[in-house]
């Protein structure tokens, strides 16, 4: 496995900036490299050309604009994952930690390996319900379209997903569009921004 | 008839309702709103040659169907219908869709209840149950439960698996059929997902580890996606190839799920009543969770750590109700190398039944090792083995008909494995012969019982040396006795050495004279590494580690490593030679040390004051200016625990805690990193933290200030739906009169929203939290009081 990109994602949600020492990569190598082992990345789709009627709401109506055609998509890397990270961190939870920013690395690189093999490289990032002052109860709408409870996922009552490695969203077909920090829960007071520095890849 | 005979059981209900044009409805209401659409469906397949109608039930359960009809209206219509078709029926049940905690929030108790009430409700009706499409094991075993113990009819049970041949949970077909034989289903085996041929080598895999039936429904090849349509492609004519091959394989019931039509039954309908061809299956001693499978066909280590006798702090752990002590010795006796771990929780005062329930769920829920249910009470030993996902290990029986009486019977309903110690009423015999007689003995209780011989392994008890020297050989010769009659075999190795210099010597060396003399599995402590070299060694000598390969790899990871690069420092600067210099640098390895020596300077009040808390205050303000990143940070916090643990040693248990705080993610919530990285960070600071986990009700909350009377309350939501949890609970706290100051964190919080929803401050980080608590200790000091 490549752990270069992962590397830099996982250091950038520890907190890391500038270069981190070579005990805390190599900290971060083993933890991408468990996160690997323990990781079965699943997901499903659906594609349209005239995107379901939820989507004609904004944010979302201005994040489709001048799409083609759009994607709801789910995707998890199960449960094993989290299973260790709950048992190291009654042992180790300097590892546990780690080990939960790696995890979260990998769900959103295979995410974006994944729809890049379905959708090609013409398509904007993942818009998740709750960005942009969407409603996170809106991936109820996502679930009930794509049933990424064949997948092992189930949507609880407060709009979280359980396994806690797992995302459901919507990719616009057809153009590119890049993320950005308008509409971010966290926006406020957020550290990486007050640092002139951003949490995402900016990768489309 | 049943595993003699090939029976022909129906296939896909929803596809086939989807093909009638009734697509966009509910199938389960379709029971009540279009009966008659149903019924042809049944009648189609009962005409196409089906021996068995699965009634259109799959959805029906309280915890999945949330429609507009009454559950119990719809579940009548359902089985009503498929007995139009003049068929045996089943009644089909699904999984609830709702994940089981810890991943999910559904617990074992509720899943439980859903499929009883499913049993109570159609319990004369049918002629059988089939629980389908499951992924979760556990889920499985409690709807198998549910059925068994509120009906009389036959249970058949499949999972379902993907392309990697695992479940969605990661169970193998090996741990599923081996599980579901256990609970004593009438067939198991495999159904959905994939095509006949993804599913052949599934149930390959199981036919060769069950003597049960095994069923197989496959849907009709991989599903494709057009038109906005999932459709089936593989033709009739394949799949009836595929069930030819099946049958013969050895598979005894056949049928279709997804896509397969009254056509695809037709054309397999030909093998109906086709004899079953018998097939050798050879069963071993195995035991297993949802994950790991163990089989006892060489040496096996089981770690003996989860046991509080004799260990205080385990025991007051206990007592208290936390749990995570308990993990974290099971995740060390798995990175240590053991194959299997004991779990005893056996306490004077506690109730051990609950806390033995409670620890199989905790425990299981962080590590996959199979677990090894220890204790005297039968009770306790029943409430571990119902909870547990996969094959346990039952420690124990003995010679003792009474004792018998009451462990095998849970046995053979759990499908456990059990342990027989060689020993009765009258104690435990001296001679290897007479020791043999007992084990004799119990496989043939055990047999009569139902309990094959392979479910059980014997203990042939060792005394120790230094009171009982010549029957050290006698415990040897009575392994030889009974591993020769094939059996697994099982010995707690320490107790050999009780009273004796230099135990550890002692130990390893009988561990080798037992091993060779047909030990199978070794209840030792994991963490000495010399015991289990010796097991390592033991397995290359004896061939049982091909080419080596663990023993190489035992050896490696034993070279000299550098520090943990948790325990180092990005920018180190500071001297890492003192006390507060190891916390700076994360050493959790020398704190408890040099907390210690720091003590014997000075009183140890001083040390907490003049040297825990300025370097904790340094953490927090490197960690809070990018200095410091959160391993780093946590790291830090472990030390400094390490140093307060010392410290408190010196001063008496509780007497260094600088304030009670209770923690908790609440109601809705399930992601709690956030709050054990705040709990990691309060402990260091000298709080003892009463952690009350994920998903908390504000009741519990309530109920926890009140008994425990803290300093402060932390609350954590992730989201903004579970803020409106977190401001319930707040007026819960406010009206039981809380006290304690109530924090706020978390990722969609701030001052604004802690202010709207009544909390009484906002906390950004786990660092901010103890310096705030720091911030309380302080101002209470001013004036006079200790909190």
């Amino acid at each position: 496995m490549n752990y270069s990109d992962l590397r830099a994602a996982a250091c950038r949600y520890l907190g890391c900036r500038d270069a981190p020492a070579p005990q805390m990569l190599s900290m971060v190598d083993d933890g991408i490299a468990e996160a690997d082992r323990l990781s079965r990345f699943r997901a499903v789709a659906r594609t349209y050309t005239v995107p379901p009627a939820f989507l004609g709401r904004e944010p979302y109506a201005s994040f489709l604009a001048g799409c083609s055609g759009c994607a709801l998509v789910a995707m998890t890397l199960g449960a094993e994952g989290e299973r260790r990270v709950r048992a190291l961190m009654t042992l180790d939870p300097a590892r546990a930690v780690v080990l939960d920013a790696c995890l979260s690395a990998l769900i959103e690189r295979e995410g974006d390996a994944w729809e890049e093999r379905q959708f090609g490289s013409e398509r904007t990032y993942r818009f998740c319900p709750g960005y942009g002052g969407s409603d996170v109860m809106d991936n109820r709408l996502i679930f009930e379209a794509v049933r990424p409870e064949r997948i092992g996922m189930q949507l609880l009552p407060s709009g979280m997903m359980a396994p806690q490695k797992s995302m459901a969203g919507i990719v616009g077909l057809g153009r590119r569009g890049q993320k950005t920090c308008s509409g971010c829960m966290a926006a406020e007071g957020c550290r990486f921004r007050r640092e002139g520095r951003i949490c995402w890849e900016n990768n489309c | 008839m049943l595993g003699k005979q090939l029976l022909i059981f129906d296939g896909g209900m929803g596809s086939e309702l989807e093909r009638a044009g009734l697509g966009d409805f509910d199938p389960m209401e379709l029971n009540l709103t279009h009966p008659e659409a149903v019924c042809a469906v049944h009648r189609a397949y009962a005409q196409a040659g089906a021996d068995v109608i699965t009634a259109n039930s799959f959805g029906l359960n309280a915890i999945k169907y949330r429609g507009k009809y009454a559950l119990e209206e719809l579940v009548l219509a359902a089985v009503r219908n498929a007995r139009s078709a003049g068929k045996p029926v089943y009644f089909d049940v699904g999984p609830t869709g709702a994940l089981l905690a810890p991943v999910g929030t559904l617990t074992f108790e509720e899943a439980y209840e859903a499929y009883a009430h499913l049993a109570r409700l159609t319990s004369g009706l049918v002629d059988g149950y089939i629980a389908e499409t499951f992924s979760d094991l556990l889920e499985l075993k409690a709807c198998i439960l549910a059925l068994k113990e509120h009906t009389d009819r036959p249970v058949f049970a499949t999972m379902t698996f993907d392309g990697t041949g695992r479940t969605l949970t990661g169970s193998t077909p090996e741990i599923a059929a081996l599980t579901l034989e256990g609970l004593g289903v009438d067939a198991l085996g495999v159904n959905c997902s994939l095509g006949p041929a993804e599913t052949f080598p599934v149930a390959e895999r199981m036919l060769a580890v069950t003597t049960l039936p095994v069923i197989v429904q496959p849907n009709r090849g991989l599903p494709v996606w057009r038109e906005g349509r999932t459709v089936y492609e593989l033709s009739d004519e394949v799949f009836a190839q595929w069930a030819r091959r099946f049958a013969r394989a050895g598979v005894a019931v056949l049928g279709g799920c997804c896509g397969t039509t009254p056509d695809t039954i037709r054309l397999i309908s030909s093998l109906a009543g086709a004899k079953v061809p018998p097939r050798r299956v050879r069963q071993g001693t195995a035991v297993c969770s949802a994950t790991r499978l163990v089989t006892f066909d060489g040496v096996r280590v089981c770690g003996e750590r989860m046991n509080p006798t004799g260990k205080p702090k385990l025991q007051s752990a206990l007592r208290a109700g936390d749990f995570d002590c308990l993990v974290a010795e099971a995740v060390r006796q798995e990175e240590a190398g053991a194959d299997l771990l004991d779990l005893n929780v056996g306490l004077p005062g506690i109730d051990e039944r609950a806390a033995m329930w409670r620890a199989v769920k905790i425990v299981q829920g962080s590590c996959p090792l199979p677990l090894q249910l220890d204790s005297s009470d039968a009770g306790t030993l029943e409430a571990g083995a119902r909870c547990y996902a996969g094959i346990p290990l039952l420690n124990s029986v003995n010679g003792e008909e009474a004792v018998m009486d009451r462990i095998f019977p849970i046995a053979k309903k759990y499908g456990a494995v059990v342990i027989g110690l060689t020993m009765d009423a009258k104690g435990v015999p001296r001679s290897a012969r007479e020791r043999a007689a007992i084990a004799r003995r119990i496989l043939a209780r055990a047999e009569e019982c139902g309990i094959p011989r392979h479910k059980v392994m014997i203990d042939t008890l060792v005394l120790t040396a230094s009171a009982e020297q010549a029957l050290v050989g006698e415990t040897l010769s009575a392994l030889v006795r009974v591993s020769a009659k094939g059996i697994a075999t099982a010995l707690g190795v320490s107790n050999v050495s009780f009273g004796l210099p230099m135990r550890p010597l002692l130990n390893r060396t009988f561990l080798a004279m037992a091993l060779q003399n047909g030990l199978t599995m070794p209840i030792l402590n994991p963490l000495d590494a010399e015991m289990m070299g010796t097991v390592r060694a033991f397995r290359v000598l004896s061939a049982q580690d091909a080419g080596a390969e663990e023993y190489i790899r035992m050896v490696c990871d034993a070279q000299p490593v550098p520090p943990a690069p948790s325990a180092v420092r990005a920018e180190s600067g500071e001297a890492a030679g003192d006390l507060s210099g190891c916390i700076l640098h994360g050493r959790v390895g020398d704190a408890a040390r040099l907390a210690e020596e720091e003590c014997s300077r000075r009183a140890p009040l001083e040390v907490v004051d003049r040297v825990l808390i300025p370097a904790l205050d340094t953490v927090g303000r490197d960690y809070a200016q990018g200095r410091l990143y959160l391993p780093q940070l946590i790291a830090a916090s472990e030390a400094a625990k390490a140093a307060f643990a010392a410290v408190e040693k010196r001063l008496g248990t509780g007497s260094a805690s600088r304030g009670k705080v209770v923690l908790a993610t609440v109601r809705g919530d399930v992601h709690d990193i956030g709050k054990n990285i705040v709990k990691v960070v309060a402990q260091s600071h000298g709080y003892t933290v009463i952690d009350l986990g994920k998903d908390v009700p504000k009741e519990r909350i309530v109920e926890a200030v009140q008994r425990e009377a803290p300093m402060a309350v932390g609350l954590s939501a992730l989201m903004t739906t579970t803020v409106r949890s977190m401001e319930e609970t707040i007026a819960a706290l406010r009206r039981a009169d809380c006290m304690a100051k109530i924090f706020v964190g978390g990722a969609v919080l701030n001052a604004q929203i802690a202010d709207r929803i009544g909390a009484d401050a906002y906390t950004a980080d786990a660092p901010s939290f103890a310096a705030a608590l720091d911030a309380m200790c302080a101002a209470t000091q001013t004036e006079g009081r200790r909190p």
